[in-house]
Parts: C-alpha cells; sequence; structure tokens
C-alpha cells in the first residue's frame, strides 16, 4: 500500500514530467532564409527599379540623378583601386576606436548617474540632453580646440555616442525589478559584487540597447566631422570621399560614397548587434519581439 | 540523498533566533504606522515555526528584520546561526542564469571555489529533484519548479558556513503563487528537505491548514500592531487544533470591522 508521501512523490514527478519544457522545432534553413532574407532583396530590387525608370525618364539632368549602372561603375572602380578599401579602413577603425573608447567612458559614468543619487541630480539631465544635441555641433569648437586633427574626429565622435550609452545603461538599471538586488543583499552580495552579478547582468537588455545606439551615432558623427573636417593630413575616411565627390560634381561619387557609409551601418548591425541581441533576449526568455 | 548533504552540527546552544521586545514604526510624527510592537519570540535550531496572520500583521516586516534587510526601531534580536536564507513569495531566480547557476550565485558571493560551487550546487538540485534541470534557465521551468530552484538556492546561502553555526531559513509566503496540487507537493517537499537538511525555519503564511500542516508550532500574530496573540503547539496536529487557531485568527481580524 502506498503512503500519503509516496502518492504525492508521485504526483510531483508526473507534474515535473508535464512541465519540462518541449524542445521548439527550428525550421530548415531554406525556410528561414526564405522568410527573412527574401523580403529585403525584393524590397532593394524594387528601390533600384524605381530608380532606374526615374533615371530613364530623364525628369531630372544627368549631374543630378545618375544612372544606377554608373554608381554601380563607381563602385567597382574604387574597389578595383583599392580606394574603397582604405577609404572604409579609415573611417571604420576610427569609429571602431572611437567606440571602444566610449564605451569606456560611458559605463562607469552610466553606474554613476544611475545609482548614486547626487550624481544624477547633477547630470542626469544634462545626459540626456546631450543625447538631443547634434553631434556636429561640436565641430566648429573642437577645430577651433584641437586645429583639424585626429583629436577633433574623436572628439566629436564621443560626443555623440558616450551619452547615449551611459542614457542607455542608466534606463536599463531602473528597469531591475526591485526584487533582484535584495535577494543579492538576503544571499550575502556587498556593493561590488551586486554591481557585478547582479546589476550589470540584470541591466544588460537596455545597455545593449544602448551601445546599439552609441554605435550609430559614434557613426554618424564620425561621417559629419570627416565631410567637415577635411585636410590632407587627415587621410581620407569615408566622409572626405564623399565630400570629395561633391566638389568634383561628380554624383556618381556621391552615391556610391552614401551607398558605401550605409552598408557599413547595415553590416555592424547584422553581423554584431542583431546577434547579441537575439543571444541575450533568447537567453532570458523574451523571443516574443524575434 | 541524506548522506551527502552535511547537517549543521548539534550546537549547545538552545535558541537559534531569539526576538525581544521587538518594534517596528514606519514613517514619522502622526502619519507614523506602528507594524510591530513588542514582538517576542524564541526559535529553537531546527525548528520549524509558522507565523500565522491576516494582513498587515507585519509577518514580512518580522521576517526582513530577522533576515537583516530591515533594522527594528526598538528591541532586540540574537541570532546564533549562520547568515540566514530568505525565500519571497516570488522565485526572484536571476532570469540570465541556468538553475544551476542561480544556486551557484549564493555560494559565489560567499567566496566558495568554483569546483566546490558546482558540486554543492547540483548537490542541493538534486535533493529538490531538480538534477535534470539545471542546465535549463527560469523561464523554461513551471512556477513550482522555479521555486524549488529558489529553495536549493536559499539553502545554499545559509548552509555554507564553516562554523557549525545552525543554519536559519526565512519563507515568506513562498507557495502562495503556486495551484492547489502544486503547492500541496512543495509542501511535502519542504518537509522532506526540513527533515534532512536540520535547518530552522521560520514560516510566514495567512493560511491555517498550511501552517498547520508545515510547523511544529504556530504562532499568531495580531494585525496593526502586530503582537504575538497566541502559540500552538501543532507537532500532532488535529482538526480541534485546526478550528481552534481558524476561530482566533477570526476574531483577531473582525476586531478591525469599523
Amino acid at each position: 500500500m502506498a503512503t500519503p508521501s509516496d502518492t504525492l512523490d508521485k504526483v510531483g514527478a508526473g507534474l515535473d514530467a508535464l512541465d519540462v519544457p518541449v524542445e521548439a522545432h527550428r525550421p530548415p534553413i531554406w525556410r528561414r532564409f526564405l522568410k527573412t532574407g527574401v523580403p529585403p532583396i525584393i524590397a532593394f530590387a524594387l528601390l533600384l527599379g524605381v530608380w532606374q525608370a526615374l533615371w530613364a525618364s530623364a525628369i531630372l539632368p544627368e549631374f543630378q540623378l545618375p544612372a544606377p549602372v554608373n554608381v554601380w561603375n563607381e563602385l567597382v572602380r574604387s574597389i578595383s583601386t583599392g580606394e574603397a578599401f582604405e577609404v572604409l579602413w579609415t573611417s571604420l577603425h576610427r569609429a571602431v576606436f572611437g567606440f571602444v573608447a566610449a564605451v569606456l567612458i560611458a559605463t562607469p559614468l552610466g553606474l554613476l548617474v544611475a545609482k548614486v543619487r547626487v550624481v544624477r541630480a547633477a547630470i542626469g539631465s544634462l545626459l540626456t540632453g546631450l543625447q538631443s544635441l547634434p553631434s556636429v555641433a561640436w565641430v566648429p569648437a573642437a577645430i577651433l580646440w584641437f586645429g583639424v586633427t585626429p583629436s577633433t574626429i574623436y572628439f566629436v565622435v564621443l560626443m555623440g555616442s558616450v551619452p547615449s550609452i551611459a542614457n542607455g545603461l542608466v534606463a536599463g538599471i531602473d528597469q531591475i525589478p526591485p526584487l533582484l538586488p535584495r535577494v543579492g543583499r538576503a544571499l550575502g552580495a556587498g556593493r561590488l559584487a551586486s554591481a557585478r552579478h547582479i546589476l550589470l547582468p540584470a541591466a544588460l537588455p537596455g545597455y545593449l540597447a544602448g551601445l546599439k545606439q552609441g554605435w550609430a551615432f559614434s557613426w554618424r558623427s564620425l561621417m559629419a566631422a570627416e565631410i567637415i573636417a577635411t585636410s590632407p593630413q587627415l587621410g581620407v575616411g569615408l566622409g572626405q570621399y564623399l565630400h570629395n565627390g561633391s566638389s568634383l560634381n561628380d554624383i556618381n561619387m556621391v552615391i556610391a560614397a552614401i551607398f558605401l557609409i550605409l552598408l557599413v551601418g547595415i553590416g555592424i548591425e547584422l553581423l554584431l548587434f542583431r546577434p547579441l541581441e537575439r543571444a541575450v533576449l533568447r537567453a532570458r526568455g523574451l523571443t516574443g519581439a524575434l | 540523498m541524506t548522506a551527502t548533504l552535511e547537517t549543521t552540527v548539534l550546537s549547545t546552544v538552545d535558541t537559534a533566533v531569539e526576538l525581544a521586545g521587538v518594534r517596528k514604526v514606519f514613517g514619522h510624527g502622526s502619519s507614523a504606522v506602528v507594524a510591530l510592537d513588542g514582538v517576542d519570540l524564541k526559535v529553537r535550531p531546527g525548528e520549524f515555526v509558522c507565523l500565522l496572520g491576516a494582513s498587515g500583521c507585519g509577518k514580512s516586516t518580522l521576517l526582513n528584520i530577522v533576515a537583516g534587510l530591515d533594522g527594528a526601531t526598538s528591541g532586540e534580536l540574537q541570532l546564533n546561526t549562520s547568515r540566514p536564507a530568505v525565500m519571497f513569495q516570488e522565485p526572484a531566480l536571476m532570469p540570465w542564469l541556468t538553475a544551476a547557476r542561480n544556486v551557484e550565485l549564493a555560494l559565489r558571493f560567499a567566496g566558495v571555489g568554483r569546483l566546490a560551487r558546482k558540486r554543492r550546487a547540483l548537490e542541493l538540485l538534486e535533493l529538490v529533484r531538480l538534477g535534470d534541470v539545471a542546465d535549463k534557465r527560469p523561464h523554461e521551468l513551471s512556477g513550482g519548479m522555479r521555486q524549488r530552484v529558489a529553495l536549493a538556492r536559499a539553502l545554499a546561502s545559509t548552509t555554507v558556513s564553516a562554523d557549525g553555526a545552525p543554519a536559519l531559513l526565512l519563507m515568506d509566503e513562498p507557495f502562495a503563487a503556486l495551484d492547489a496540487i502544486t503547492r500541496d507537493v512543495l509542501q511535502s517537499e519542504l518537509l522532506r528537505v526540513w527533515e534532512t537538511t536540520n535547518t530552522a525555519i521560520i514560516f510566514v503564511t495567512h493560511d491555517v491548514r498550511e501552517a498547520v500542516r508545515l510547523g511544529q508550532r504556530v504562532v499568531l500574530l495580531s494585525s496593526r500592531p502586530g503582537r504575538v496573540v497566541r502559540e500552538w503547539d501543532v507537532t500532532s496536529s488535529s482538526d480541534t487544533v485546526l478550528d481552534e487557531i481558524n476561530t482566533h485568527l477570526r476574531e483577531v481580524i473582525s476586531g478591525h470591522a469599523v
């Protein structure tokens, strides 16, 4: 005869068996490609078609609206001469270097603003305000301070991305359920251990959103700085390339430069931030938006 | 499983927790609310005490004071135990960590080495019969399973001390948010764990049946301000005790009708 506790054990085992999560079945790769890869390709093809049609109708003169094939030829030319890689490399390494520096500055800054009341009262709204100030507004001042040097460019990039990253971290920390740090205290976590093992990981989704925005801001700040602050000693980045195209009245070069700028933006998003964000959200079971 | 858990050494001290005249006031001046008014309570090592009361009796406040998450306004608290572990109504697991890592977190804060942490976490998960899902994350587990992981984590945080002080587990209505069958299973699970680990437990609930089933002793608190009204020894629980406690609880509550 079964004792009551045996019966309960069985009920418990039954509950567990019913509760064991069912592994989600992933569709085959070609179907996923069909779902996520094909729509943007179609959209791009449509855009090209409209462009071609507009050009063929000759409403706008050739120096304003180039033929798609001419822009393509310019791209092929700059790639085959190696100019495109040089230009991309100059800009990308500036952007990455500036972004990493921004992360190193903004992370402790965000932690301070989020956790120290006086600091938040003092510079919290300034930090939010700086986010709405276009960082290109810093270019004239930076040129007066640093001259047309790499320092000017890095300064503008930092002013663009630091507020976004810091604000993202603050928002991430503000949204942590208060029970989690409490549990941490009950488990005996000190201030530092709590920051490292509870606050930072709990704030990660918001932090990541801030990083993503910070990257976008540092990339566009960089382009603005490069277009305005041109000088032979700075080397040719994407912004200067675009600027040169405009000076030469070469619309093919201008459009090609815009394509390259977009390409980097989309490439970094798809190769770096999208997978990171997915991994973070999936680990927390927040797959609703994916 | 009984052999793998290092149960705490029987201490010569015969009280694990002692509260004397504990008073807690929230706010100041005319808007001040007295949550606890002179609460005296003794818990022996390894004893299972249920704190029973209606809303507003300061059960949770009392637990927070014992846990060290909140300070008493006046009165004395003496703990002869290792760091008290706390379990809340919600499991409050870290959503980015697996079940095993959640349990390990408590040990990490106590400075336990990596390997020892891993081994101990798995032991504790086995104790609550969740060894198979150690690598699952909270969102992949059911409510009852999550609460068992929380129990394993709480046990991890209270049994780490090396000085052999008795362990103490504080539970704040941990099963209130679960469905009836799961609650039933978890109650028996908790009793089994308690018998295996010899941990003193202070269990807060508003459910008389639960209190009588789980506890050795039931302590009834009055509401606003919270005071100890009466205590019952319920080791040999019978329906008469249940009815008696119910009657007293009703009296306490109806005393507040305007």
